[in-house]
């Protein structure tokens, strides 16, 4: 089992979990099966053609999966997923 | 609405004084209840933008997750981001906009002349197409 971590405005469409214990051996299965528990979560980290939002990064413990195999990371057991978004500006 | 204490407030203001005339940013950790957020700790952040800082600001992903690792150790919610407009007023420019995200509440400290002068909470859309104003109080508002 894998761990994901649910951002507090996140856990109102997670049945008010602030983690989550899932089975997965990518990151996509795992964060299929999220938004399979949980299918209002998934507009909120998905577009409509399936992509992680723009503005959504997927954490594999301290990687950032970009840097990794995208989805198609490998999670082993224990490991913890993190959803954290991408936030810049100016005025 | 959001409510901001005063040790997490003279964090905020103290920073945005600091960096001017560049902009800076932060994270906001506290509770929700209902509508109600009450903002009891800020953590200061790099400006991770790499040109001129003078009107841009980036949060790395990383820092933000070792925010929320905070929050979650003490007990808090990460609720809230916050940056400087030095020398403009505390609205929410398009660029704020273009690389918002829906999940937080964003407040925006304008510094005139590097001292605080007013701010104010943004609550961006989805479709980063909007992001109306949400009330917001702090110590001597």
């Amino acid at each position: 089992m894998a761990k994901v971590l649910i951002p507090t405005p996140l856990r109102q469409f997670a049945d008010k979990n602030d983690s989550v214990e899932l089975t997965g051996a990518t990151v996509a299965e795992v964060l299929g099966a999220l938004t399979t528990q949980f299918p209002a979560l998934k507009k909120q980290i998905f577009t409509d053609e399936g992509k992680l939002r723009s503005f959504v990064n997927v954490y594999l413990n301290d990687e950032d999966i970009r840097y990794i195999k995208k989805d198609a990371s490998p999670v082993a057991p224990g490991d913890t997923l993190s959803i954290v978004p991408s936030i810049a500006g100016g005025r | 609405m959001i409510n901001i204490n005063q040790a997490a407030w003279d964090l905020m203001v103290a920073h945005a004084e600091k960096t001017f005339p560049n902009e800076c940013c932060g994270a906001m950790l506290g509770n929700i209840d209902g509508d109600a957020k009450s903002v009891t700790q800020a953590v200061a952040i790099e400006n991770s933008y790499t040109g001129a800082q003078g009107a841009r600001y980036e949060l790395r992903p990383e820092d933000l997750l070792e925010a929320d690792r905070k929050a979650r150790a003490a007990g808090l919610d990460l609720i809230g981001i916050f940056h400087s407009h030095p020398d403009c007023d505390a609205y929410f420019s398009k660029t704020d906009l273009e690389n918002s995200c829906p999940w937080y509440s964003f407040v925006v400290l304008s510094i005139k002349g590097g001292k605080f002068d007013h701010a104010n909470s943004f609550l961006p859309n989805a479709e980063q197409t909007d992001a109306p104003k949400e009330e917001l109080t702090w110590p001597k508002s």
